[in-house]
């Protein structure tokens, strides 16, 4: 393999999205040249540094929650309304 | 069928019955489908605002939109290309909105142990903000999305409206912009800091 080939195909290896066969010919290219190498290690440090410095972001369970009961209020045209918690009348049994 | 793709397919049929059953009535499709994808799209708006406030309210916004268009739809709806799209266009119209400016530092990771620590580590956080800052629009976000939000490249390039391959191809040219611009900082930096010890 070229180092031109190489440097088309490292975004690929970098995150893991290369076939077997092609993953270890450049492998095997890495340890011979150094050039690729530093491309291959720069670039995983790149990656490595931003999820380091910026967080994942997160809905907050309240938020969810809010935003959930919201949308159905927003969407009960469209929606079957649910059942009427049964009366706990109808389930007396008469007195006799 | 490779194994995404037929992760893809297996995600589609599932979305494509909860879709049904939204147009049945049924409320129980709509908070599925509401926590499938509102990580997603807050994610999204909230790179793409820089305000959770904002991204808080496209999500609702974006589920509404998509949910009422898919209301009315005969057939097997594209649900989650419609919600994409949608959430594209209101962070575009928020964007278009006068704003103040959003606060740099929130969100930086202050749980360290001594000062020394804490100063080098916020200061490669800083670095790192500003270097993902210059990034031009398009890198910028593939780059939020792809490594710090751990999304696959296919899952951002349906984000993006992109193909894989060129999602993949941006995501390289970003990475190596990014490296570009952390070496030019990095740089700036140590030659400040020399520059204060001389003086």
């Amino acid at each position: 393999m070229r180092c031109d080939e190489i440097h088309e195909l490292i975004g690929l290896f970098v995150d893991g999205g290369l076939p077997e066969e092609t993953m270890h010919r450049l492998e095997r290219h890495l340890l011979r040249c150094p050039a690729c190498s530093y491309e291959v290690r720069t670039m995983e440090q790149t990656r490595a540094l931003v999820q380091k410095a910026i967080p994942v972001s997160q809905l907050s369970p309240a938020y969810r929650e809010k935003a959930a009961a919201r949308l159905l209020d927003r969407l009960a045209p469209h929606l079957r309304r649910e059942p009427e918690p049964a009366s706990a009348r109808q389930w007396l049994l008469p007195l006799e | 069928m490779t194994h995404a793709a037929y992760q893809s397919h297996t995600e589609s049929a599932f979305e494509a019955r909860l879709i049904r059953r939204f147009q049945e009535g049924d409320p129980d499709a709509v908070t599925v489908l509401f926590d499938l994808h509102a990580e997603r799209v807050f994610a999204y708006a909230l790179h793409i605002t820089g305000s959770r406030e904002d991204a808080e309210e496209i999500v609702l916004e974006a589920f509404a939109k998509a949910f009422e268009k898919a209301a009315g739809f005969r057939g097997d709806s594209p649900f989650r290309g419609w919600l994409f799209g949608i959430t594209r266009n209101l962070c575009l119209d928020r964007l278009r909105q006068p704003r103040l400016p959003a606060l740099e530092m929130e969100g930086l990771d202050w749980q360290l142990s001594d000062n020394g620590t804490m100063a080098a580590q916020i200061e490669t956080q800083t670095v790192v903000r500003q270097a993902v800052a210059l990034l031009p629009d398009d890198q910028r976000l593939v780059v939020l999305l792809c490594d710090v939000e751990q999304w696959d490249a296919r899952e951002a390039a349906e984000m993006l409206d992109k193909s894989l391959m060129a999602t993949k191809s941006l995501l390289y040219r970003a990475r190596r912009t990014l490296r570009t611009h952390l070496a030019a900082l990095w740089n700036d930096s140590e030659e400040e800091g020399e520059t204060d010890h001389a003086l």
